[in-house]
């Protein structure tokens, strides 16, 4: 399939797809809410918290596993929210804004973990932990006794070959089960877009599972 | 890739296409070996995703918000170096500008000073006033100490 690559010019989406205007989400009953939140209102600010905060766990546990950890990533979620909601500009829906902060945050999480657990294994120097930081998150490169969580570490690992965009993009198409059109909305990208950067994204993993299969000591799920 | 399956890719790969659709493509796969090996491959990675949904309706513990305000604080708490000063952003940034262009102007003063005691009085006027006899008058004292002032630099 890589060799398909150079055969490829850009991708010609668009031939059977009709693009919809897209949402104005400053002016729906959410965007009034972001705008009392966004004015310091604290009220506003909990009703965010408290629509979303079943969400925002679930995608933290479906990504963590770690039952203990999942409160201190959402608390970290909505402190940034809180944090950066000044920043936010209706451009895509707010539930789509805190999805790629809570995939992010997981990220992070992940990447601290193997960090911390080096570090605990052996003494690092700076560098080395720098340059661990900067590497792909808490993989094991054991074979969990559960295949499923075989399959979660492998999947993982490869969305770290992603970019943020991509891989928040194939979450909510693969884990979410949202189609192109409700990307399109959900994002304010048009769908051709969405169908452009999904499937470079899908050309990416495939590129990194096959070179994962290569390396040894990983097994794919 | 081909263009009659890229069109349609997320739709098959999600089995969400017409059955005319559906079979449009299938039919390109059957004759074409590079696209039906690429789509494998991406169905593969595609089943991955499976193992990232969670089945658990998550629930916060009561009071999960006072927890994130109180996480909210600490970070609030946590002072940056223009906050430090009550300074904004784009104030901080004017005022580094101003006072980098303040140190510009004193810099090019000092240089423009520093070159005028370079060419100050020559040899021969030190000498001249060294041989003057006057020492007890007072602008006789003045010129001495300009003239030593002018040998220490």
């Amino acid at each position: 399939m890589g060799t398909l690559a150079g055969t490829l010019t850009l991708p010609t989406f668009g031939s059977k797809v009709a693009s919809k205007t897209r949402v104005d989400y400053q002016n729906t009953p959410e965007g009034a809410l972001v705008q009392r939140a966004q004015a310091g209102e604290e009220a506003a600010f909990r009703e965010i918290v408290e629509r979303y905060q079943s969400k925002v766990f679930s995608i933290i546990h479906g990504i963590v596993r770690q039952r203990n950890d999942v409160e201190d990533i959402a608390q970290q979620v909505f402190a940034k929210v809180y944090l950066s909601i000044k920043n936010f500009d209706f451009r895509s829906s707010l539930i789509t804004w805190i999805y790629k902060i809570t995939v992010n945050e997981c990220f992070d999480y992940l990447r601290k973990r193997k960090v911390r657990k080096l570090v605990y294994e052996s003494d690092l120097s700076e560098d080395e932990v720098r340059r661990v930081e900067n590497s792909e998150p808490a993989v094991d490169r054991q074979i969990p006794a559960d295949s499923s969580l075989a399959q979660r570490d492998y999947v993982l690992k490869l969305l770290t070959r992603v970019s943020e965009e991509e891989r928040m993009l194939l979450m909510l198409k693969e884990v979410e089960g949202f189609s192109v059109e409700e990307l399109a909305e959900k994002t304010g990208m048009n769908e051709n877009t969405i169908k452009v950067k999904l499937f470079r994204a899908r050309q990416k993993l495939v590129k990194a599972a096959q070179r994962l299969d290569r390396t040894p000591g990983l097994v794919p799920g | 890739m081909h263009a009659v399956v890229m069109d349609s890719l997320e739709e098959y790969l999600a089995g969400a296409l017409k059955p005319a659709a559906q079979r449009e493509i299938e039919a390109h796969l059957n004759a074409c070996d590079t696209c039906r090996e690429e789509i494998r491959s991406m169905q593969d990675v595609s089943q991955l995703f499976v193992s990232l949904r969670s089945e658990e309706i998550a629930a916060p513990a009561p009071g999960f918000y006072a927890r994130v305000a109180a996480q909210v604080s600490e970070h609030e708490a946590v002072p940056s170096v223009g906050n430090m000063f009550g300074l904004g952003f784009a104030f901080g940034r004017r005022l580094i500008f101003a006072s980098l262009l303040t140190l510009a102007v004193l810099g090019s003063y000092l240089v423009s000073r520093e070159s005028g005691y370079a060419a100050g009085p020559s040899p021969e006027a030190v000498m001249a006033q060294q041989e003057a006899p006057a020492f007890d008058s007072a602008p006789a004292q003045d010129n001495m100490l300009v003239t030593m002032t002018a040998y220490e630099h």
